[in-house]
């Protein structure tokens, strides 16, 4: 069965450029680009987009890309694979879940820890992949499979069956055994080292904290996931999966001097930041707002690392380990600032 | 709060208090103004997340930048 296939890539895999080119608009292109001429079929079309683009102009972005899908008319769309990128993830994620929503069936592939996972909600699929690009051998195949199954119109099967991450989707069934023997089956497995659970768990949910009545009384922290460190980076912060947050004294800093600080996260293109790091995290700003008595005072500690690639499990236990110090120094209120 | 260029992922693991940030390559600065623009622009988003910082919100809310 011969099967009309869109597929959608970035910047970069489009060959478009790195991060130089991450601002690029939306983009079509015949046949296939790049990553697509592994796919194994002929793909019809092929769509691309700056990562950054997409993040920063989403409507205008998925407009543009579902006005040309639908010229189109293709039995199914293939996005990715992004492996462990999250803006690339991400857009992908959402313009398969659109797209889905929209009557045609979507592939994505991506780590499972990307956020694409969850900008899919469900709708489209989603082969998980390595984090990174080596895995695009396996990936392809894996991702050509499914959709080939899906433009067939064929019904596919649970997610662990099929090999596509969890869609939140819940199917009545009768199972074989009670739910205290599937309790102790599990707990048993769990004991052994094999961690297998029937429900997936979800974000937390945090209830806002109560305004504060006055921000003149209050003592803010600056926290960061840009990767700003000073020059040199003395504690070796890495460019991504970082092991650890940081901490810096701004005492007696007006603002961040381009020759003291730098910043070494590899999830971005870092050329504007180092030029003037106030960009990242907005100390001479808030110097100005505690001069003016706007805010009561600058916490005089900097709590840094580099969101790149960081298991959730990780960056929770950062997030917690930093409210933690936080609290204990007095600390009412934080600005993160993320990239 | 969080300023960030990418508010929905923010929002999607239960951000509660997100402000829009400028891009992501520098949430909080604009490098085709002038460094005297710039550091307007820097402050006006600070106030911005201050006044956030003493706003009531509903959960994961989201503010977009002023104009």
């Amino acid at each position: 069965m011969v099967i009309k296939v869109a597929h959608y890539i970035n910047q970069f895999f489009a060959g478009l450029g790195g991060e130089d080119a991450a601002g690029a608009p939306p983009l079509r292109l015949e046949g296939a680009v790049g990553p697509g001429k592994g796919l194994g079929f002929e793909v019809a079309v092929t769509l691309a987009c700056g990562d950054d683009y997409f993040g920063e102009h989403e409507e205008d972005a998925l407009a543009q890309l579902l006005r040309w899908l639908d010229e189109e008319k293709v039995d199914v769309l293939i996005c990715g694979p992004s492996f462990g990128s999250g803006r690339y993830g991400y857009a992908c994620g959402s313009l398969a879940r659109e797209a889905a929503r929209r009557g045609v069936p979507a592939v994505c592939g991506m780590h499972p820890e990307s956020p694409g996972v969850l900008a899919a909600e469900g709708a489209a699929y989603v082969v998980p992949t390595d984090a990174k690009v080596t895995g695009m051998r396996a990936a392809l195949p894996q991702m050509a499979a499914l959709a080939r199954r899906l433009a067939a119109g064929e019904t596919i099967g649970p997610p662990a069956e099929e090999g596509y991450m969890p869609r939140g989707l819940r199917r009545n069934e009768i199972a074989d055994l009670t739910g205290a023997q599937r309790a102790i089956e599990l707990l048993l497995a769990k004991l052994a080292g094999d961690v297998r659970t029937e429900v997936t768990a979800s974000f937390d949910d945090v209830p806002p904290p109560p305004p504060i009545a006055d921000m003149a009384d209050a003592t803010v922290a600056l926290v960061t996931e840009s990767g700003l460190v000073p020059q040199g980076n003395p504690d070796r912060l890495e460019s991504n999966r970082a092991h650890a947050w940081l901490s810096y004294s701004l005492e007696g800093l007006a603002g961040f001097e381009a020759a003291d600080w730098e910043t070494v996260h590899g999830g971005y293109g870092t050329s504007v930041a180092n030029a003037d790091p106030n960009r990242l995290v907005p100390l001479d700003a808030v110097r100005h707002l505690v001069a003016e008595g706007r805010v009561g005072s600058l916490h005089e500690t900097l709590y840094t690392t580099t969101g790149n690639s960081t298991p959730v499990a990780t960056a929770a236990k950062f997030g917690q380990e930093i409210a933690q110090r936080l609290r204990d120094a007095g600390v009412q209120a934080v600005i993160l600032t993320g990239t | 709060m969080f300023i960030t260029a990418l508010p929905t992922i923010a929002t999607m693991v239960g951000t509660n208090r997100t402000l829009r940030g400028v891009a992501v390559t520098s949430p909080v600065g604009e490098p085709s103004l002038g460094a005297e623009d710039e550091l307007a622009l820097r402050r006006g988003i600070v106030e911005q997340a201050v006044a956030m910082l003493s706003t009531e919100v509903k959960p994961r809310t989201v503010w977009e930048a002023r104009t």
